[in-house]
């Protein structure tokens, strides 16, 4: 069994654009796969969004917590990085564009998505201008 | 038997000549007589031993707490996990938490609260401190390893080298100069709130005030005394100008220093300008600002041995 989990806008969901920053995305949509067709769909808040600091730990700690075993995403600071691969959690790469849930769970089943092994971003990169790079 | 007296050389902006001056002021008490240890806390770039052509001797590694935990003890509970303020452990239900060393903070509080005692104290290096001596001074200089980032804790270390130094001789050293990194992060308030005179050093421009006016918001909030001094104050004829800039916002100024060829010569040879064996030209502009900031720091302090 696969289960994805992407980072969303709103309320995600299967119609929901995927949300560039992991850590501070709205919500993750969880995808569950059997038999290379979808099972299930699930949307769950992202509470660490706000926190000022080691929200890609927290965020990692939801993507566990609730079965993923795989993530699409775009940007990925150290923290997230380091987390994702503590929990042998596969890390896929969404190409350029706004893809929605379905158009990626799509390129995933077809095996067109490469893997990502670390951060692609510094630390602090998906927080907004005048938070401070807290040195 | 009198504690020494505590300079720090401070601020804000860098490049503008801290370490080339409190390498001159500690050199300048030396010639008097003053038994004189000089700290290196720029610990992300230490270069005061470059200045005084010095090797550095007595390598000593600067070790951290991280969490190790003890599977068989752990139960998984989380309790580590959800207290931790930085959220350096990785936690999943019904699994061991996992630390995440790059952004622990060594507060040991999951080691404090375990319910099974099943995190041990583990360590990592973070650092290292170094010793030196050169034209009759002394120094303690600490390097932070690079890609980490807790300063401040190499910077606690040597002041604690200090404090266990003068603890077994307080009469060692009658004047301690401390050479801080730029910016106003913990480990230049760690200096600056050690220290009972603080020296920032600007120079003439708009960016050099910036950071000045900054780090004197730094002092103040630490209720430290402090004088200022214009390094390379000749630039481009904006000294003047600059001079009376502070005096209008009441920032007093121990002296200023002109730009020097001899000053960058000093420099670049690693004798101090004002080693008395380096027989500089004592009517350059840099040679006679430096003999009168000295003569106004005896006068503003009180150096008695």
């Amino acid at each position: 069994m696969i289960k994805i989990a992407i980072p969303t806008y709103g309320t995600g969901g299967l119609n929901e654009v995927m949300n560039k920053r992991f850590g501070r995305c709205d919500t993750f949509t969880f995808v569950t796969i059997e038999s290379n067709q979808i099972s299930e769909v699930k949307s769950v808040g992202n509470h660490a969004r706000g926190e000022s600091g080691g929200v890609g730990i927290q965020a990692t700690q939801i993507i566990g917590n609730n079965g993923a075993n795989e993530v699409i995403v775009d940007f990925l600071g150290p923290n997230a990085a380091n987390s994702l691969n503590a929990l042998n959690i596969k890390i896929y790469h969404t190409p350029r564009g706004e893809l929605t849930v379905k158009e990626l769970i799509d390129l995933r089943l077809s095996k067109k998505l490469q893997l990502m092994t670390s951060a692609n971003v510094g630390a602090h990169q998906g927080m907004g201008k005048g938070m401070g790079r807290g040195r | 038997m009198v504690k020494p007296k505590i300079i720090c050389v401070t601020g804000g902006k860098g490049g503008t000549g801290k370490t080339m001056v409190a390498v001159n002021l500690a050199t300048m008490f030396k010639n008097r007589g003053y038994k004189v240890l000089l700290i290196d806390g720029d610990v992300e770039n230490p270069n005061t031993y470059l200045l005084l052509n010095g090797k550095l001797k007595n390598k000593t590694e600067v070790l951290y707490f991280q969490p190790k935990i003890l599977e068989d003890k752990c139960n998984k509970c989380g309790l580590c996990a959800e207290n931790c303020a930085t959220h350096a452990l990785l936690h999943i239900k019904d699994s061991i938490p996992i630390p995440i060393s790059t952004v622990c903070s060594g507060c040991k509080l999951c080691y404090k609260i375990c319910p099974t005692n099943a995190i041990e104290a583990d360590l990592k290096v973070i650092g290292w401190i170094y010793t030196s001596s050169a034209f009759n001074i002394d120094l303690f200089l600490g390097e932070l390893k690079p890609s980490e980032a807790r300063s401040a804790v190499i910077v606690k270390t040597l002041m604690e080298k200090l404090e266990i130094v003068l603890k077994t001789d307080q009469s060692k050293y009658d004047i301690v100069i401390l050479d801080t990194a730029p910016g106003a992060h913990c480990d230049v308030e760690e200096l600056i709130s050690q220290a009972d005179l603080v020296i920032p050093v600007t120079e003439p421009t708009r960016f050099g005030k910036l950071d000045l006016l900054r780090i004197i918001e730094l002092i103040n909030l630490l209720k430290g005394e402090y004088r200022v001094i214009v390094n390379r104050s000749s630039l481009l004829g904006y000294k003047d100008k600059f001079l009376l800039e502070l005096v209008e916002k009441d920032i007093d100024v121990l002296g200023d220093i002109p730009l020097d060829e001899d000053v960058v010569r000093s420099y670049c040879q690693g004798i101090p300008l004002m080693e008395i064996s380096r027989n500089s030209d004592k009517n350059g502009g840099g040679y006679k600002s430096f003999n009168e900031i000295f003569e106004n720091l005896l006068k503003w302090g009180d150096f008695s041995k």
